[in-house]
């Protein structure tokens, strides 16, 4: 199977050559995990599948009952009604068995009945194709309220995943999953376990009737039995492996997709649209051919057991016709009368043999069908629940204490953290932070700054030692406490869609518009706000293209200050403002700062001096800590070097020294 | 997550009545680019036809699939005919020579054969004859498909439109009509989301980032595999249908038109009332499934935005909120979706109806004919099977309209983008030289689609083999203007001028190759540190790739990577820092080495050490081409040879630092002052 191994193994697809088994005990597994999503539709479900049940009794009935009326008693006429039939037809007892005295009905007769029949199936035609309709929508109805629960839950459980996983699987394979696995968990409550469940109840029907009409007829259902069977054994583990090649490339011709769209402006700035096209139109031939390979085995696969099932189906009818030629006897008890209505081998019985064997050979041929799309499906499974599967690495414990009401200090304490094991990022690192003070964490590009901020975020957890708020240690708080005491502006300024008093009061429900006009202030946003066209009112575009990066970056500040949390951190604040706004939304900040504490990540200089504190972070620790003049006035300390090349260019610090 | 909402209960419940009606306009998506998305009849016959011509380039394999669709037409002329000699002379009993009506021509071979036989006999030649037809054309089994189960979400269904395929026949002929079916579908959707996926990747930037990505994702992968299908709802299948409908209405006149002509003109009404019935509801078909497409579309936009961003929604801790969006708009478009099915169910019911009053009315004329004696039991099994092969044809010739309507939206979906504007089309086919003079600003001045000026009569030199700072205050214009470079935007007034030549003239590829932008933003893509480079510049050899990492300040970090630049990045290189990916885009644009090299904010996320080296660098680089750098940081702009200096949208002042330091009156002066440190000119 070597074409179908690819260079691209997204995290989490099990290789192609191990596809996931589908055994009894994981159908019932997976079964097991849709059944919160399905519990608050049971009433729904259950009732709806004993309508299903009652309208294919009603059906049945009704068909054998009109065959044997048709065919025997109108078209060829040689019998009389049955009394069951004559009641139902509100025909008195001289079209029945007992009455008249004449062996066969007059033509009178048949036309009379024949119109009684018609006027039935008109009934039957008006209130079936109504209640179909019902029950359809009704259907749809319930299945998309699960997939429904599901995609949600889906994504919900994805939003509080760890960063960590985040920053290694891509996008578009989320998107994939949720959009178009989720779909298959709906199949597999309707195709898993409901559709066996309605094949085998078709199945034993349709022997049912064949059983009261002829048992013999069952051995030549029996003699296609085996080779289909061992046919389907012989096809499974191809289907399955290449049911798996295809999710894989067509998850990943998604993801690339994503991806390029993502980046359109470098593709457009580097004229690289050829290589993209050429890329995409080469993902997007491996996922059709894929996509060809695993059907044309399930074809070639149905193919076989229809030739065989054709030949059995066949075969009964020519042994059916010279009984129906020799009118043999039938002997069907008279309680299922109501169900297979023939007193002989007659053209009705002929029909209805023909139909059932017909039948039971295309449920079986369902069956071999429906367990070739069921490798499918499970291997869809298989990756949809990898995502419900994936335990959050950051999780609140299960009695939170609650927040202080009053943050007096924050410590980290001989922390370390490193993203790969390989490359400690954090390494044994202390630092004390108190209620009032501006603390500049300032290092080299690299150094852990953004990470030492995640933790107090709990974005991430110290792989040893702790975090502490007022000597708490932060994993002993719940994870929304947490993050809802803490705003942060993050270097990427990222926007949302909405407006931008939507984006400044984002994810604070009911705010009013004072609160945003003056964080927007504070921000030093307001200016320019007012100056777009609708004011705060005003859209933004798919991350807020339409604001110059300084703009944007003002917007997230002020959608940190909004959040008037105790704890505030500011992630290159000033990095694309002008000296001008830098100066005047510092003077803001340190104002409306003075009852919390505040963190700054940055590299400018004009910045850090406003701070308190400055924490020089090098090498995973902080190297060094005090005012700016404490450390300027250290001879040769580190941030001393670093200021000097800041302001003169490194060459000339290094002259200098 | 908080009690209040449930996620495992169903929301909304609305009159299904209202939702269709009543709130048909309030409808609204993420569509920024693409809003008018009302389609009239005649827009929908011209899309469609435009779609026919989509056939042109695989027209080989479409002849092949007609000729493989008559296959059918072999069941559907014979079994009817076989049935009823089973029915009378099987079951029956009767003498074969009892014929009183005319069969068919082409059954005169069989019946020929059949002549004198008992019925055992007649029936054994008739297994035969239906074995053969199983093995060749799968008669009595069923069709070929391969549908895996689909939900009732675009995605599915997409995936089963472009390779379920799908024959009428079975055996070998239903093999073999797959295989091209599949194959043709498939090269059609991979011609057509080809053309789609470059229409999208070549809009003017402007656009590209008012596009939503969902939605692009969307129109790509779910909208172009509906294409194929139209094409084949309009040319194979009606064709297909009418000369099989055809044949069968012939075959009744032939037959029985002596015995009750009445027989005949009933199953020609079948076609006039099947099209009166659907053809009114067509319009409110598409506009079902035009708002269940765009809801679709919406959802996905609202799940890869949430995603995309999953920093800041987890550190502003709007999980709730943006999980609530993605609910919200996930139930309006499985809504949507079930509002589509009930017009469809209820235009299939009304058709229904009255084609099987029809039928029961004509089958009622038939079974007094057999009463009578004039017919036997078989013709009438005969009859009703070719007048429910006519009423099916009828009813799916009306439902071709209605077809065509689902997928029309998807079309439009499609050509839109393929229709656009591309970058190219603004551009002439000069090659460009290398670079001698430099570039001229000629009375420029830019607005945004809005009308707002984002740059006002611009009138600026920059001559080549100098390194040129762009300073100003936040929106003054800076990027803008450095974006009329490589054309990424294009005046409104004025132009742009390249060693005299206007930018415009010049051939895109050309312009692009001589002139780099390494954007404000750092887009990675999740491939190796080499393919990300290669983007760039695929050409490039292993000793430039080091020597642009190198000069970029990447080495430093990259050393300590397990495969060095053949690491593969994270998503959008999230595993690095910020500064990390700054200093790999730096590298990407310097690979390039093209004339003219354009960095905006280059240094704002680097560290003084690798800021100073990337500097020197720079200053060493623009001895033979012309660096332009947008920056804030003092440390970076006083090395230029000239300063740019603007606010709100105009070039002010224009010199090297010194000389604009010298004079007291200066805004550049005023805003170094500001900077913070001493200045150090004044030291």
């Amino acid at each position: 199977m070597s074409e179908a191994r690819f260079q691209v193994n997204l995290p989490g697809d099990p290789d192609v050559e191990d596809a996931p088994r589908i055994t009894g005990r994981r159908i019932l597994e997976l079964a097991a995990k849709t059944w919160p999503f399905l519990r608050p539709l049971k009433m729904h479900l259950i009732f709806y599948l004993i309508l299903i049940g009652l309208s294919g009794l009603v059906g049945t009935v009704a068909y054998t009952q009109g065959l044997d009326l048709l065919s025997n008693k109108v078209l060829v006429g040689e019998e009389k009604l049955l009394p069951l039939q004559a009641s139902l037809l509100w025909l008195d007892d001289s079209f029945g068995d007992a009455g008249a005295g004449l062996e066969v009905p007059t033509d009178e007769q048949r036309k009379i009945v024949l119109d009684r029949l018609l006027i039935w199936m008109a009934i039957l035609l008006v209130v079936g194709i109504g209640s179909f309709i019902a029950i359809w929508y009704w259907g749809t109805w319930i299945w998309h309220s699960v997939n429904q629960s599901l995609r949600v839950a889906m994504v919900e459980h994805s939003q509080h995943l760890s960063l960590r996983h985040h920053s290694d699987t891509r996008v578009g394979d989320t998107v994939f999953r949720v959009y178009q696995d989720s779909a298959q968990i709906i199949n597999l409550i309707q195709e898993g376990l409901i559709g066996p469940m309605g094949l085998l109840f078709g199945l034993i029907w349709a022997i049912v009737l064949i059983v009261l009409l002829a048992p013999s007829l069952l051995l030549a259902l029996f003699i296609v039995v085996v080779p289909t069977v061992w046919l389907t054994i012989a096809f499974t583990p191809r289907i399955r492996r290449r049911a798996l090649a295809n999710r894989v490339a067509n998850s990943d011709l998604t993801s690339r997709l994503q991806e390029t769209f993502v980046a359109a402006k470098i593709i457009k700035a580097n004229r690289a649209e050829d290589g993209a096209l050429q890329r995409f139109d080469k993902d997007s031939h491996r996922a059709l051919d894929a996509a060809f390979r695993v059907r044309l085995e399930m074809i070639v696969l149905s193919l076989l057991v229809m030739m065989m099932g054709g030949l059995c189906v066949i075969s009964t009818e020519y042994f059916m016709a010279s009984w129906s030629n020799e009118r043999l006897g039938l002997n069907v008890p008279a309680a299922m009368a109501f169900l297979v209505p023939f007193v002989a081998w007659n053209l009705g019985a002929f029909q209805f043999g023909r139909d059932q064997t017909g039948g039971a050979i295309g449920q079986g041929y369902g069956a071999v069908r429906m367990w070739s799309q069921l490798q499918d499906l499970f291997i869809a499974l298989e990756r949809a629940f990898f995502i419900l599967d994936l335990e959050p690495e950051v999780e609140s414990p299960d009695n939170p204490e609650p927040f202080p009401v009053e943050v007096e200090r924050l410590e980290w304490r001989a922390v370390d953290f490193a993203y790969e094991p390989s490359h400690p990022v954090l390494a044994s690192l202390d630092l004390v932070a108190d209620v009032g003070t501006i603390t500049a964490i300032v290092g080299a590009t690299g150094s852990g700054k953004s990470t030492l901020m995640s933790m107090l975020l709990r974005l991430y957890d110290p792989d040893q030692g702790a975090v502490s708020i007022n000597g708490v240690d932060l994993k002993r708080l719940s994870v929304e406490d947490v993050r809802a005491n803490t705003a942060i502006a993050l270097q990427k300024n990222v926007l949302f869609t909405g407006s931008v008093a939507d984006n400044i009061g984002y994810a604070i429900p009911n705010i009013d518009r004072d609160r945003i006009v003056e964080a927007a202030k504070i921000a030093c946003a307001d200016e320019f706000i007012d100056e777009l066209d609708r004011g705060y009112d005003t859209e933004l575009g798919e991350r807020g293209v339409k604001l110059s990066t300084g703009q944007r970056q003002r917007l997230s500040i002020a959608r940190a200050v909004v959040r008037d949390t105790p704890i505030l951190i500011l992630d290159e604040p000033t990095a694309s403002l002008d000296a001008v706004n830098e100066q005047r939304v510092l003077a803001n900040l340190e104002q409306w700062g003075r009852q919390r504490v505040v963190f700054l990540i940055t590299h400018r200089l004009s910045t850090i001096r406003e701070a308190d504190t400055i924490a020089f972070l090098e090498e995973g620790r902080i190297a060094e800590l005090g005012s700016h003049d404490e450390l300027m006035s250290r001879e040769d300390g580190r941030y001393r070097r670093f200021v000097r090349a800041e302001t003169l260019g490194l060459a000339e610090a290094m002259r200098d020294e | 997550m908080s009690d209040g909402s449930d996620p495992n209960t169903p929301r909304r419940r609305e009159g299904l009545l209202e939702s269709i009606f009543g709130k048909g306009g309030r409808a609204q998506y993420d569509d920024q680019v693409d809003i008018d998305t009302e389609l009239s009849n005649k827009e929908t016959f011209f899309l469609v036809g435009r779609a026919v011509g989509l056939l042109k380039p695989v027209k080989k394999l479409f002849f092949a699939k007609f000729l493989l669709s008559t296959g059918m037409w072999v069941p559907g002329l014979l079994l009817p005919w076989i049935g009823k000699i089973i029915v009378d002379h099987v079951v029956g009993g009767k003498a074969l020579d009892d014929v009183e009506l005319r069969y068919p021509p082409f059954m005169d071979p069989i019946l020929a054969s059949l002549q004198g036989l008992g019925p055992m006999q007649i029936m054994m030649v008739l297994s035969i004859l239906y074995v053969g037809l199983l093995f060749f054309i799968g008669t009595r089994a069923g069709g070929t498909g391969a549908y895996l189960y689909e939900g009732s979400d675009a995605a599915t269904q997409a995936e089963n439109q472009i390779s379920g395929g799908g024959s009428e026949a079975g055996g070998l002929w239903g093999l073999l009509e797959y295989w091209v079916n599949v194959r043709l579908t498939q090269r059609m959707v991979n011609l057509l989301r080809t053309d789609l996926f470059e229409g999208l990747t070549r809009l003017s930037l402007t656009t590209v980032q008012d596009q939503r990505i969902g939605d692009s994702m969307y129109r790509v992968l779910y909208d172009a595999p509906m294409v194929p299908d139209v094409v084949y709802q309009l040319t194979l299948r009606p064709l297909a249908i009418l000369i099989a409908a055809l044949i069968q209405i012939y075959l009744i006149e032939y037959t029985y038109g002596d015995i009750s002509p009445e027989l005949v003109w009933l199953a020609w009404s079948a076609f006039p009332i099947a099209i009166a019935i659907t053809f009114p509801f067509s319009g409110l078909i598409r506009r079902t499934n035009q708002t269940k497409r765009a809801a679709g579309s919406s959802t996905t936009s609202s799940m890869e935005e949430s995603l995309d961003s999953i920093t800041a929604v987890q550190s502003l801790g709007g999980m709730e909120r943006e999980k609530e969006r993605f609910a919200e708009r996930s139930e309006e478009s499985f809504l949507r979706e079930r509002y589509a099915i009930v017009v469809w169910a209820i235009v299939v019911a009304l058709g229904g109806i009255f084609l099987s009053s029809l039928l029961i009315y004509w089958g009622r004329g038939v079974a007094h004919n057999v009463i009578v004696g004039l017919l036997t039991p078989g013709d009438f099994f005969a009859l009703i099977g070719i007048l429910v092969a006519i009423f099916y044809a009828a009813g799916e010739l009306g439902d071709t309209w209605i077809f065509v309507q689902e997928p029309a939206a998807a079309l439009r979906r499609v050509f839109f983008f393929i229709d656009q504007e591309r970058d190219e089309d603004a551009h002439g086919e000069e090659e460009m030289g290398t670079l001698s003079d430099g570039v001229t600003f000629e009375n420029l001045s830019y607005e945004y689609p809005d009308g707002s000026a984002a740059l006002k009569e611009i009138d600026l030199e920059l001559p080549t083999n100098s390194f040129v700072a762009i300073v100003g205050p936040t929106g003054a214009g800076k990027t803008s203007l450095a974006y009329m470079i490589p054309a990424l935007l294009r005046p409104t007034r004025g132009r742009v001028l390249i060693d005299g030549i206007d930018v415009t003239r010049v051939h895109l590829d050309s312009l692009r190759r001589q002139v780099t932008y390494v954007f404000q933003e750092h887009l990675l893509l999740s491939e190796s540190i080499r393919d990300n480079l290669g983007i760039a510049n695929p050409d490039a050899t292993e000793s430039e790739l080091l020597d642009a990492l190198q000069t970029a300040g990447c080495m430093d970090f990259i050393a300590s990577m397990p495969q060095g630049i053949d690491t593969v990045l994270g998503r959008s290189g999230e595993t690095l820092s910020v500064g990390q990916q700054q200093r790999l885009s730096i590298a990407r644009g310097l690979i390039r080495n093209s004339q003219i090299l354009i960095l905006d904010e280059p240094t704002a996320a680097l560290d003084p050490v690798a800021e100073n080296r990337l500097v020197e660098a720079l200053t060493e680089i623009s001895k033979d081409r012309l660096v332009i750098v947008i920056a804030h940081r003092l440390s970076t702009i006083r090395r230029a040879d000239r300063i740019v200096f603007m606010d709100q949208g105009r070039v002010l002042e224009v010199g090297s630092h010194d000389a604009l330091m010298r004079d007291n009156e200066s805004q550049y002066r005023r805003y170094a002052m500001l900077q913070g440190v001493d200045s150090p000119a004044e030291r």
